[in-house]
């Protein structure tokens, strides 16, 4: 390239960035990492693809019965909290909230033309694509791209995992996977790792890699000093589950206690495909689930949190409406997803019951896409611009 | 350090797996040429990778349905086993052209289905046209059975046309998005309409599902069938040029360069596809060696891990351990995430993954293992206590590969044969504070530690 261009194409290029001064800059961006009204989501994913029917069951309806024979949840095994629908007896939390006016429920959640095999089905979700299309960055990353004008940190959208989902991933920017603050910060103290990111300098030619990698290093250091600090401020006294979720939701509760600046928290929760002996293991990871809300819940009501606080929870697939010979279920499609939180808008149940009647070949027909769902808590809750961010504009919904 | 010898060591990370610490030094002064030459020369032995059975067949050479289940379940640990023997033959010396190629062409076709026999017949189908023609290689992937069970081909019947390998094989093998409508993908997908697996797994024509009728594709209409689709994607020189794409992107740099592209796209058009005349092409060529090329890449898990084990022996004490590395680090062979394959470059680093990265060669020397814990299977429940992942090195190897160098000369020996990209940001006294000088094995180690640690090391 002529250098003459390249100066032309570089001036326009960067025109956004480097001829306005810093404080205007500030100005033209007031929603910065941890400044969007101090509000907090938390998403949690119980992969493996939960069975919606039997988490929030539709038991006035006889197609269910019929459906499910010997897994259809009866007598005290439910949580009825209204005349049609009842949570898992595990649920008790959920059923309290939605009592207390913090849950909002939406049935059959999907997407069109819906895949059925976990991992590409978690891509959709992750990237908020449609099912023909194969995106490279996640919906979340995508909100760290957009939303702080180039000054978002990794630690503006952390994940309680030690490797990172495609959903936290952007183009220019990514959010940080953080199992344990503590171990983390110690492999960033490795004292080699430690003197690179500490003595950094930025150079101009960010084109080349070795300065792409140097800034993220020095990036990933100051997050994982600036994670660690955060979680030494606060000490939970609530009892969090002996379980990997149970830990991780401890994390998320502390940095959200502690005021830390952090906008989004991301945790998954695996063991969910229960092709079969269904009965047993979904009790058994409902209860864990129970009990970590239940403490995350206390906690944030403590420290006055709740209400900026929101809490999705998904699966990547629901499952079949019709039992299997194993005592479980295979893989669905659309499914149940509830928000909690003390900012709610709307409560209750927002939208009509799973029809179990009108199927595609066995499955449920989604009747909201779980981009509206997105849209809706990055436009109203996150404040950002929901439409560019996931590149189509989806009707929002009033929930937040 | 020798000019010449970054572009040996270029030539060889690109090309293959990377060169080991003699290696690169013992053939700095040989002519590129002659190098290329020889690496092509070592590519024209096929040496299968054969270790799954067949699955067991009757008496009258069918599959019974009764069997899929025991073959699926085992189909996972035949899969792991697969992996490491394929990272096994990587980090050979022998083949590193072929495997770089076919691991090219994995990540191309990216496939991945519940059986581990199917995939092992598809990986043996690139390692052989993997420096051959692309067109008989498109053709065979049409009729591989593990790409016909991934992309729903199996559902391609003529009444109901499953449109999932003909979209992908437009959109991803060959034009890439916005050469073609969504008409000709109804169109074609008609065309392979009964190209089946049958129950042996092998390749059948179902002419009972096929449409026989004539078709519209591209603005030409005849009673075409899949192999005819095939021919009319290759005909458009779009298809070089997308390849070309893709192969300038993993082979040469992640920022393209349209003049060389158009270059590489003529070549590869007029020759009918031949993909080692390509290459050949590539490696010869004055520009794949300016500066701005030489350690610009960022290294794939796979390129990394394989990279380790050809400078200095390291390898997993488990199986387990050697996928388990794969995952925490993002990419695992034989499981692509989708079909579009690892999108790879600045994808590969998040602030997590790079510092796992980093902490590698110091995990490497105290022998204490990564304390990482890789996303779940599906089927599996998160387990809060996982096992570390254990690596071990033999130093004594990387110790002999440093005979006959000075000890004060260590330091720039190890520069010269790990780092590729600019190194002056590398700072000496940092650097030197980390090594340890009680003794010279020590001193070589902590060395070639130390450097293993910086960002530039991840450059290749």
């Amino acid at each position: 390239m002529k250098r003459r261009k390249f100066l032309q194409q570089s001036v326009l290029a960067s025109a956004g960035t480097l001829l306005i001064p810093e404080f205007l800059k500030a100005l033209a961006n007031p929603l910065k990492a941890g400044n969007s009204k101090g509000r907090v989501l938390v998403v949690i994913q119980l992969s493996g693809g939960n069975d919606g029917l039997n988490t929030f069951v539709p038991f006035g309806d006889d197609a269910y019965y019929s459906n499910r024979s010997k897994l259809g949840l009866k007598g005290e095994e439910l949580l009825k909290v209204t005349d049609h629908f009842a949570f898992h007896a595990q649920l008790k939390t959920l059923s309290d909230l939605f009592h207390d006016g913090s849950l909002a429920v939406y049935n059959s959640v999907g997407y069109p033309n819906p895949d059925r095999s976990h991992f590409r089905s978690l891509d959709i979700w992750h990237s908020a694509s449609n099912a023909n299309e194969f995106w490279q960055n996640g919906w979340i990353g995508r909100y760290l791209d957009a939303n702080c004008g180039g000054n978002c940190k990794p630690h503006s959208a952390i994940e309680i995992d030690d490797t990172l989902s495609l959903a936290l991933k952007g183009e220019t920017i990514n959010g940080i996977a953080c199992r344990d603050p503590k171990t983390f910060r110690i492999t960033a103290l490795n004292p080699l790792v430690a003197d690179i990111a500490t003595n950094y300098t930025p150079h101009d030619d960010d084109h080349h890699n070795v300065e792409y990698l140097r800034k993220t290093l020095s990036e990933a250091s100051q997050s994982a000093a600036y994670i660690y600090q955060q979680s030494k401020i606060y000490k939970t006294t609530q009892v969090y589950p002996q379980h990997a979720f149970g830990k991780h939701m401890k994390v998320v509760s502390e940095l959200i206690c502690s005021g830390s600046e952090t906008q989004i928290y991301y945790v998954s929760f695996p063991g969910f495909d229960t092709h079969v002996g269904q009965r047993g293991q979904q009790n058994r990871l409902f209860g864990v689930y129970n009990e970590a809300l239940k403490a995350l819940y206390n906690d944030l009501k403590a420290a006055g949190r709740w209400n900026d606080t929101l809490v999705m929870t998904f699966s990547e697939f629901g499952r079949r409406v019709k039992e299997n010979a194993g005592d479980g279920t295979d893989h669905g499609t659309a499914n149940v997803l509830w928000l909690a939180g003390g900012g709610l808008k709307q409560k209750g149940v927002l939208n009509g019951p799973p029809d179990l009647k009108n199927l595609d070949d066995g499955d449920l027909i989604h009747q909201l896409d779980f981009r509206r769902i997105y849209a809706t808590v990055l436009s109203n809750w996150l404040d950002a611009d929901a439409d560019k961010i996931l590149g189509h504009a989806f009707e929002k919904l009033t929930f937040v | 350090m020798s000019d010449n010898r970054k572009k040996v060591q270029h030539l060889f990370l690109r090309a293959g797996f990377g060169e080991t610490i003699s290696g690169g030094r013992k053939k700095a002064n040989n002519s590129l040429q002659s190098l290329v030459d020889g690496l092509f020369l070592d590519a024209e032995k096929y040496r299968e990778l054969d270790i799954i059975d067949a699955p067991h067949t009757d008496s009258k050479g069918k599959v019974s349905p009764l069997q899929l289940p025991s073959i699926i379940l085992k189909s996972r640990a035949e899969m792991e086993r697969y992996n490491v023997a394929w990272m096994d033959r990587m980090a050979e010396k022998e083949g590193q052209l072929r495997e770089r190629m076919t691991f090219f062409w994995h990540n191309h076709f990216a496939t991945s289905t519940t059986f581990a026999y199917l995939m092992q017949v598809q990986n043996n189908t690139l390692r052989y046209y993997a420096l051959g023609s692309f067109r008989k290689m498109l053709h065979a992937i049409a009729k591989d059975p593990a790409m016909i069970i991934y992309l729903n081909n199996q559902q391609n019947k003529k009444k109901q046309p499953n449109e999932n390998f003909a979209r992908e094989v437009m959109e991803l093998f060959t034009l890439g998005r916005g050469n073609y409508t969504e008409n000709d993908i109804k169109e074609a997908a008609r065309a392979f309409t009964g190209w089946q697996v049958d129950m042996t797994g092998f390749y059948k024509f179902n002419e009972k599902q096929h449409d026989f009728d004539s078709k519209t594709v591209f603005g030409k209409t005849g009673n075409f069938d899949g192999g005819d689709i095939i021919d009319m994607l290759l005909e458009k020189r779009q298809t070089a040029r997308y390849i070309c794409g893709k192969l300038f992107r993993e082979f040469v740099s992640e920022f393209p360069d349209k003049e060389i592209i158009d270059q590489m796209t003529k070549v590869f058009y007029e020759s009918d596809y031949d993909i080692g005349k390509l290459m050949r092409f590539v490696f010869s060529s004055s520009w794949f060696y300016e500066e701005r090329f030489i350690g610009c890449k960022i290294a794939s898990p796979v390129d990394l891990l394989v990279r380790f084990r050809r400078l200095n022996s390291m390898y997993f004490t488990e199986q387990k351990a050697q996928i388990e590395a794969q995952k925490v680090l993002g990419q695992v062979l034989l499981f692509p995430p989708n079909v579009a394959g690892w999108k790879g470059g600045r994808n590969w680093i998040d602030s997590s993954s790079l510092l796992i990265r980093l902490s590698i060669p110091k995990v490497m020397l105290d022998g204490t293992g990564l304390d990482l814990r890789a996303k779940p299977q599906f089927e599996e429940e998160g387990k809060a206590e996982a096992k570390k992942v254990k690596m071990k090195v033999d130093w004594a190897r990387l110790i002999d590969q440093l005979k006959g160098i000075p000890d004060d000369e260590i330091e720039e020996e190890l520069r010269a044969a790990l780092i590729q990209a600019p190194d002056d940001r590398i700072d000496k006294g940092v650097l030197r504070s980390q090594i340890d000088r009680t003794s010279r094995d020590k001193r070589i180690v902590s060395t070639a530690v130390a450097l293993m640690s910086t960002p530039e090391f991840q450059l290749i």
